[in-house]
């Protein structure tokens, strides 16, 4: 823009042909003589200067930017240059605001591309934080599921331990039994060999070697073992119900098949002075994961015999099932410590639990409720602090 | 850099600063001051009441003792946010500044960002702001609530600009804001166009050239 702006004006600028023409005609016919336009070194730019010509600067700034040179008297000739300069000071100022105008503009589209570009740039930045904060949220989604199957695995592992613990006292006593049972039986045996070496003074051996009692105790040992090896039978049989909750099957059941089996199976490893009382009303046939809801009550039944343990009295739990608009209804209470308003409020809050640190993840109650919803179903707690805790568990049937 | 283009050497100086500081004011006044044959006729280009919308723009000069016409283009910007554009434009190729700030309290904001803006235009018009000739003058001295002389010399206490205090209205300041102006200029000047060795100038008749 220096052309125009920065540069002083002059009357190549300012007069371009045309204009040029047109002006100095005008003037020439104003003035009635010839007339001519001089540059500021006096050669001459329009017209033919007379001889006898009078000249007349034309200062726009400080300078003169030309001469109006005629053979006019010499206020006839400054009032033409005053006029002349008037026009050239018009197109001076038009000049300068249109190129002025159009260097702002310019500058102002600079601005707009610049901050266009900015802008892009920081929308480019934004898109990639953004992803990159999507990432990095999945992957701490992803850690925090991996931590709570461990931990719940972790929780699934040492209840499996006490499980297995108690299911093995159960076995260990009949097996025990059994065996004995079939140490004295070998030895009776040897005693029936022994008759057959005496059988010419049989009735004095038979005395002797006690046969009477041998046969009679003989039988009570093996039915007594046949009862043994039954009730293994009958615990493995309940352990089935819990040996296959990763692969989990839909089956239909009945649910109270379910709770005598994992009453069966806690029953061995109450502590002392914890009782189950269980009734189980007529239920429909449910359609569930039974290996899941097995856990369900294993995790509310061991919660309730924790709670009266902690209250250190004796006490009961109590399991009721039931019938009801819709579905089915299991109630197990226990006559614990209950829990206060505060521990209700947060009972399913994964990580949080009314027990010291390392008895209990505190995952049993939420894991509990995950398993009931996924059934379409409902947990809740009823609870005083003191006096107990019921949890009731709606299932549709 | 100034224009040197036969015998007349162009200065092009650019009173910059928020709006309503007193820019056309001090146009106005430096006008009334400098003696006839050393100027031209002010032009004010297109305003909207007192404010400035193109620009104005003084034209100056002398000849020195070498025959060389001295000249000083002086141009004032609009102060006014939304010409920015119209701000830079006028803007490139200074080879002078003057800041005028409005003294008032309430103005300190205003000054603020108008001088970062000073900057960040210099840069985007390609001058080195800080090797440009800069005063920076203190209008409205007449009006208050303002900071007294000597604390807003210790605020800015450590810049390099040289400070001025005026009120343009009365044309206080006037003349010794446009005197620094020339002393800045012949100083950062003077050894590339040699106005001492050649032109038989030395600092006090630059100034004096426009300010006997
Ligand atoms: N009281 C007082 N008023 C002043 C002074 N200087 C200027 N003014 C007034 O302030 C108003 C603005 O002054 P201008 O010179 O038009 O301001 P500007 O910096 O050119 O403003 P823009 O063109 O909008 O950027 C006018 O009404 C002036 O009369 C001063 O020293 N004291
Ligand atoms: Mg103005």
């Amino acid at each position: 823009m220096n052309d125009v702006f920065d540069r002083s004006p002059c009357l190549a600028d300012l007069l371009p042909g045309p204009l040029l023409e047109q002006v100095c005609g005008h003037m020439a016919a104003l003035l009635e003589a010839d007339t001519a336009l001089l540059d500021p070194a006096g050669r001459v730019v329009w017209g033919t200067p007379a001889a006898n010509a009078e000249r007349s600067p034309l200062v726009l700034e400080l300078e003169p930017i030309g001469h109006l040179a005629a053979p006019v008297a010499g206020s006839r000739l400054q009032a033409a240059a005053a006029l002349l300069r008037d026009i050239l000071l018009a197109r001076h100022r038009l000049l300068m605001a249109s190129r002025l105008h159009v260097e702002s503009i310019a500058a102002d589209y600079a601005d707009l591309l610049e901050q266009h570009a900015a802008l892009q740039a920081s929308e480019a930045r934004y898109k990639e934080l953004s992803a990159e904060l999507e990432q990095r949220v999945a992957a701490q989604v992803k850690l925090l599921d991996e931590r709570q199957r461990q931990l719940y695995q972790a929780e699934n592992l040492a209840s499996l331990g006490r499980l297995a613990a108690g299911v093995a006292h159960e076995i260990n006593n009949p097996i025990g039994f059994v065996r004995s049972n079939l140490s004295s039986f070998a030895i009776y045996l040897q005693k029936f060999a022994a008759l057959k070496e005496r059988l010419n003074d049989a009735a004095a051996a038979w005395q002797a070697l006690e046969i009477d009692y041998l046969l009679k105790d003989g039988a009570d040992l093996v039915t007594e073992s046949i009862g043994g090896i039954d009730r293994v039978a009958r615990i493995v049989g309940d352990l089935k119900g819990f040996s296959n909750v990763d692969r989990a099957e839909e089956e239909v059941v009945d649910l109270n098949e379910n709770l005598r089996q994992v009453v069966s199976v806690l029953q061995g490893q109450l502590p002392a002075g914890v009782s189950i009382d269980a009734e189980y009303g007529q239920l429909p046939r449910l359609l569930c994961l039974p290996g899941h809801l097995n856990q369900v009550f294993v995790n509310i039944v061991r919660n309730g015999v924790q709670a009266i343990g902690d209250s250190n009295r004796p006490g009961v739990i109590t399991i009721r099932t039931q019938a009801v608009d819709g579905g089915i209804e299991v109630s197990v209470g226990d006559s614990g410590v209950g829990m206060t308003p505060e521990q209700r409020e947060r009972a399913f809050d994964p990580f949080f639990t009314t027990r010291d640190v390392g008895k209990g993840t505190g995952l049993g109650l939420t894991v509990a409720r995950d398993i009931v919803q996924a059934h379409g179903g409902r947990l809740a707690i009823d609870s005083r602090f003191g006096f107990g805790t019921t949890v009731t568990l709606f299932l549709p049937a | 850099m100034p224009e040197l283009d036969g015998a007349r050497l162009t200065f092009k100086l650019v009173y910059y600063g928020p709006a309503r500081s007193g820019k056309t004011t001090n146009l106005m006044r430096l006008h009334d001051l400098v003696a006839p044959q050393l100027k031209g006729e002010l032009m004010t280009l297109d305003t909207q009441g007192d404010r400035t919308l193109f620009f104005d723009l003084l034209p100056m000069g002398f000849v020195a003792p070498s025959g060389l016409l001295i000249k000083f283009r002086v141009f004032t910007v609009p102060g006014q946010v939304a010409h920015d554009g119209t701000r830079k434009a006028v803007l490139s190729r200074a080879d002078g500044i003057v800041f005028v700030a409005d003294s008032q309290v309430t103005e300190e904001t205003n000054n603020a960002e108008s001088f970062r803006n000073l900057a960040e235009n210099c840069s985007r018009v390609g001058l080195d702001f800080d090797r440009l000739p800069v005063v920076v003058q203190f209008n409205k001295r007449d009006l208050s609530p303002i900071l007294a002389e000597q604390e807003v010399r210790q605020r800015w206490a450590g810049v390099s600009w040289p400070l001025t205090f005026a009120t343009a209205l009365s044309g206080a300041g006037v003349a010794e804001t446009f005197a620094l102006l020339l002393r800045a200029l012949y100083r950062q000047f003077d050894p590339e166009l040699q106005l001492s060795d050649r032109h038989g100038l030395d600092e006090a008749a630059f100034v004096a050239g426009i300010l006997p």
